[in-house]
């Protein structure tokens, strides 16, 4: 073995030592510096894959909504504007839908309701507009085409609702039970529960209810000629824009919303969750960095003589500012490494229970679901450049300081 | 042979507080012979041997080792120097808390990057020079003072040098423990190293081991 690697065993052997030796303090600055990144590798981790999975889930949603507005407020929608929409050169389909959100006072949530498309019976298939057939063998195209929810086989008719997740579990009902709303005209109306929606969509159905297309009229005093909104499938994807602006022109009143749009509310809604967390929890890092800066960077009493000693019986500057290093790195690096994979534990089996009630669902509904793990090697980077980085220099520069004193400094020692 | 020509120790300079320590000092010191700095407090004995144990660098003047001008040297070579030609025995015994005795023992040694197997014989074999050997995996914090003192003799000669410095090093031992000590000097000089003690101890300054006595006072040698 070189003297060199020899060196740098002895060193790092020191280094150890010298850890040890201040166990009280190193073991709360670890602590501490864990927690730290533990809650800001839990919020990246949290944020990143909830709008991946989102993302995901959202790829078989509409790619144009239309809308009417009225003044700016969206307004329910004609039924004679599907044949103008129709005959816009490019269109594969159009389909109305109904939907709208209703208060239940009883548990104080609002529930998306929703009737199915097949249940609006509006769509008529004209000449021109002629349904696009999906290949297959072409993955991204399927999942494109599949539905948003999956309701398991359970079958829609009139009196009857098809509930989502959270909404079973906010009401503790299911299958076979009965839910009351209160219409339009004041009447009460008893629907029974005839399935729920598949688990695997609950991020985005957690609140939704499906109902017929006579039910939901009756609910929201809706005439037949009128739908909420109308959905547009376009032949060529890469027209989407182009069809949107069509509608636009020919429509002045309408709201053409394509589906990248949907996506980046998303994203800019879990962004601004996972933000506010970061925001909450800056003070903590603050005071972190406070009680990290005061402990790296003000070398104790104890330390200095220990450095004085060490350059007095032939320690090199360098040496001293490498023992001060390693020390350094290995308290940020532990602490980084235990921080990242608790905050994966914590995100990905456990559920993120610190976190949930803050970054995810709406309202008092919340979605429960595990998310599929996804890590962005930028975020990670970035955490360990803004948490090991500047703790291990903060370590160096006093050190570096302390050890140019001249060794003597050691023999004018007068007491411990 | 350690050489210093005219030279000034000035701390604090330029500052009101400045303070001259050493005042135009020429002395020779010889090789393989014990020698004394001795004077009251504040006569500048330690900021002197810290300047020939390249410790420090004087404001003005020259100190040649061996022939070898060594004031204008870069940190770097002087701590080598200081590494491989110096042993210090502090006033205090300087050992570093919380670590073996064997361990302290070793710390000198840690940058050279010597074999662990060898390095560890040499440190035993140090310690039981001086009757330490049980001590080796002791914590320095339980041991006596004068134990502790001949812990850091055996530091001060891990890396075998050829000049060994002690600052004051009879001011905190008892008289036993001062003939000890002494007894000790006399087994480096028989080694042929060189020893350079300050002491205003007559104990030392009077043994008759010691080959030259420099009487120091307000920074400059007196008259013998």
């Amino acid at each position: 073995m070189t003297p060199w690697i020899e060196k740098q065993r002895y060193i790092i052997d020191f280094t150890i030592s010298s850890l040890l030796r201040r166990k009280v303090k190193n073991i709360g600055l670890l602590t501490l510096y864990t927690l730290i990144v533990f809650i800001l590798a839990s919020t990246m981790f949290f944020t990143h894959s909830i709008k991946k999975e989102a993302a995901i889930i959202l790829q078989g949603s509409p790619e144009i909504v239309v809308q009417k507005i009225i003044a700016g407020r969206h307004d329910l929608f004609p039924i004679s504007y599907i044949d103008s929409i129709k005959s816009i050169r490019g269109i594969a389909n159009v389909e109305t839908r109904l939907w709208g959100y209703y208060y239940d006072s009883l548990v104080g949530a609002n529930y998306t309701l929703l009737s199915p498309p097949d249940n609006s019976g509006t769509t008529q298939l004209s000449g021109k507009t002629t349904a696009v057939e999906t290949d297959p063998d072409d993955a991204e195209a399927l999942a494109a085409t599949k539905p948003l929810f999956e309701y398991n086989g359970a079958l829609l008719e009139p009196g009857t609702l098809i509930i989502g997740n959270g909404v079973s579990r906010m009401r503790n009902i299911s299958k076979g039970d009965y839910m009351p709303f209160m219409a339009a005209d004041g009447q009460i109306m008893n629907l029974k529960v005839s399935g729920t929606l598949s688990s695997s969509s609950e991020l985005v159905s957690s609140d939704l209810i499906l109902i017929t297309d006579e039910d939901f009229r009756k609910l929201f005093g809706i005439a037949p000629q009128f739908v909420t909104d109308a959905i547009v499938t376009v032949k060529n994807p890469n027209e989407v824009s182009m069809v949107a602006g069509k509608i636009k022109k020919r429509l002045l009143d309408s709201r053409p919303i394509i589906r990248d749009e949907i996506l980046r509310t998303y994203d800019s809604i879990f962004n601004w969750r996972g933000g506010m967390m970061i925001v909450i929890f800056s003070a903590a890092v603050l005071a972190f960095v406070i009680f990290a800066w005061d402990k790296a960077s003000g070398l104790s009493a104890g330390e200095r003589r220990e450095i004085g000693i060490l350059k007095a019986v032939g320690w090199e500057t360098s040496d001293v500012i490498q023992m001060k290093f390693w020390e350094g790195a290995m308290i940020s690096l532990t602490a980084f490494f235990t921080g990242v994979i608790l905050a994966y534990i914590h995100v990905f089996f456990a559920g993120s229970p610190v976190f949930e009630p803050a970054l995810k669902g709406w309202s008092s509904l919340y979605p429960n679901f595990a998310l599929t793990p996804f890590i962005n090697a930028e975020q990670i980077t970035t955490l360990f450049f803004l948490t090991v980085v500047p703790y291990t220099v903060a370590t160096i520069v006093p050190t570096w300081r302390a050890a140019t004193i001249d060794p003597d400094s050691a023999m004018r020692q007068t007491g411990e | 042979m350690i050489e210093l020509v005219n030279v000034k120790k000035v701390f604090n300079a330029g500052n009101p507080s400045e303070f001259s320590a050493l005042n135009s000092v020429n002395l020779e010191i010889a090789q393989n012979k014990v020698t004394v700095l001795k004077g009251p407090s504040g006569s500048g004995k330690t900021t002197l041997l810290s300047i020939v144990g390249c410790m420090s660098r004087p404001s003005a003047g020259r100190v040649k080792l061996n022939g070898r001008e060594i004031t204008s040297l870069p940190e770097r070579f002087l701590t080598d120097i200081r590494r491989t030609t110096f042993g210090f025995i502090f006033q205090q015994p300087n050992l570093i808390k919380g670590i073996s005795v064997l361990e302290n023992v070793m710390l000198p040694a840690y940058p050279l990057g010597e074999k662990r197997a060898h390095l560890k014989m040499k440190a035993l074999n140090g310690l039981a020079g001086l009757n330490l050997s049980s001590k080796a995996s002791s914590q320095v914090e339980w041991l006596s003072g004068g134990e502790a003192q001949r812990v850091s003799i055996v530091r001060a000669l891990i890396n075998d040098p050829s000049i060994i410095i002690a600052d004051e090093p009879t001011a905190h031992l008892d008289t036993k423990l001062s003939y000890r000590f002494m007894e000790i000097v006399e087994k480096f000089k028989a080694e042929g190293k060189t020893v350079i003690i300050t002491s205003h101890d007559p104990l030392v300054y009077d043994s008759a081991m010691v080959d030259h006595v420099v009487n120091l006072r307000d920074g400059k040698i007196e008259d013998e």
